[in-house]
């Protein structure tokens, strides 16, 4: 537990930056991944992300989410998500996406149990949100504008959870305009009709429990690779790849949750990346994020 | 039950309200045009169906900066207007000077060769929808 402890704290301190969570959604995956034991068939959690982006662009990032559990096998999600961005450009803010998630498990073995997700991403803007009539970088953007599928797996073994997923923009509605040309500023890549490839995620983590089952603890280590550069049109029209855009992200993520009672629980989780790609064009980058989350079950 | 009646329409007023603020950074400035210079070519706007346009587009060369300048120029609203140099009549093949905003002059790329660029175009990008179209002619 020390040892965890010490590692988490220097993750924090350093000043490193990671694939965020705002918007691509494959990051809260596990999340979505529900054991069968539930007391209760209705969930309801609300939470908030406020986290330190690229340059100098803050987020206060709320969502409400709303699960219902079908029968023993089968739980059926949404998430709607919302995000506000302030920084040098000023701030901008609005809804992001909203997420339909099933999940089904499969009967429980001796210490194991398997799930899998399928799961759709709708974008409620085009990524082409302005400040008085002036484009703005994804960094900006309350979504990336791309509707896309979510595939996972899940592995609860004991006290570990190891979990496995896809995101792939299946429809491409981004309109973003921004271009670093025109900007004044060397903070962002342009990101003109942008186009974004997949994401592959690999998480671990390990659940620790008081034993008045009150407290939790949720460490875990997040793997995210990116199949490949995302693509921009320049202002000659001709599409380009934004060189670097695409490799490995590694994050580390704290959780801790306080069950009030059997309904009612509060929820702390702080993250930040130790491994980034080169280059960040979707403006999911934070240096550090801090979550507080309320969830009630009925 | 009480909790969520009253959680819920809190959380949805938040999300209702689109924040958008002032503009703290300052785009950059297209460089006066020095008086008594002419524009190199020239041409009025005629508008698509459906938009009104008024004014005209003349390109400036200057030494340093070949330049668009929109004179007397009015148009209908749109969601995402943008300043096209194009070689043809339609957005297919052109450099794009950014957007149409209350600036008069857009800077022309140095690696445009603009004796090949006929047409000023102003284009809504998002719903990719032309707005006008100015024939460009020598002076």
């Amino acid at each position: 537990m020390k040892k965890i402890i010490l590692i988490f704290a220097i993750g924090f301190l350093s000043n490193s930056f990671a694939q965020g969570c705002s918007d691509a959604g494959i990051c809260s995956i596990a999340n979505s991944f529900h054991t069968s034991d539930r007391e209760y068939k209705n969930g309801i959690e609300i939470g908030s992300i406020f986290g330190a982006g690229e340059a100098d662009v803050s987020y206060f990032s709320p969502y409400v989410t709303y699960t219902r559990t079908v029968n023993e096998r089968l739980s059926l999600s949404s998430k709607i998500t919302y995000s506000v961005a302030s920084g040098s450009f000023g701030k901008r803010g609005g809804l992001g996406d909203g997420y339909l998630i099933g999940n089904y498990n499969w009967k429980i073995k001796t210490k194991t149990q398997w799930s899998a997700l399928l799961g759709f991403k709708i974008p409620f803007t085009s990524s082409n949100q302005k400040i008085n009539g002036f484009s703005l970088p994804l960094d900006y953007q309350s979504s990336l504008g791309t509707f896309d599928l979510i595939v996972g797996l899940n592995l609860n073994y004991n006290k570990w959870d190891f979990n496995t997923g896809i995101q792939i923009p299946a429809f491409n509605n981004n309109k973003n305009s921004y271009f670093k040309e025109f900007s004044n500023s060397d903070d962002f890549p342009s990101t003109n009709l942008f186009e974004r490839k997949s994401d592959a995620l690999f998480r671990t983590t390990y659940t620790i429990q008081t034993a008045n089952n009150k407290f939790t603890f949720k460490p875990n280590i997040l793997f995210i690779y990116h199949l490949g550069e995302d693509t921009y049109e320049n202002a000659f029209g001709i599409r380009e790849n934004i060189k670097n855009s695409d490799g490995l992200t590694i994050n580390g993520n704290l959780i801790a949750s306080y069950a009030v009672n059997s309904k009612n629980s509060i929820e702390l989780s702080a993250a930040t990346p130790f491994v980034v790609r080169e280059i960040r064009p979707d403006g999911l980058t934070r240096k550090f994020t801090a979550g507080l989350i309320y969830k009630y079950f009925f | 039950m009480k909790k969520i009646a009253f959680l819920l329409p809190l959380f949805f007023t938040l999300l209702s309200c689109e924040i958008e603020g002032e503009l703290t950074r300052k785009p950059e400035q297209a460089a006066a045009i020095p008086e008594n210079t002419l524009p190199a070519f020239t041409g009025d706007f005629m508008p698509t169906s459906g938009i009104n346009v008024n004014g005209s587009a003349k390109i400036y060369l200057n030494a340093n900066q070949n330049e668009v300048r929109l004179e007397n120029f009015s148009i209908s609203n749109g969601p995402d207007l943008k300043v096209y140099l194009s070689k043809t009549d339609k957005p297919t093949d052109f450099v794009t000077l950014g957007n149409l905003t209350s600036a008069t002059i857009y800077k022309i790329p140095s690696q445009v060769d603009v004796s090949v660029y006929k047409y000023v175009l102003i284009h809504c990008q998002q719903y990719n929808h032309l707005f006008a179209i100015a024939q460009l002619s020598k002076n």
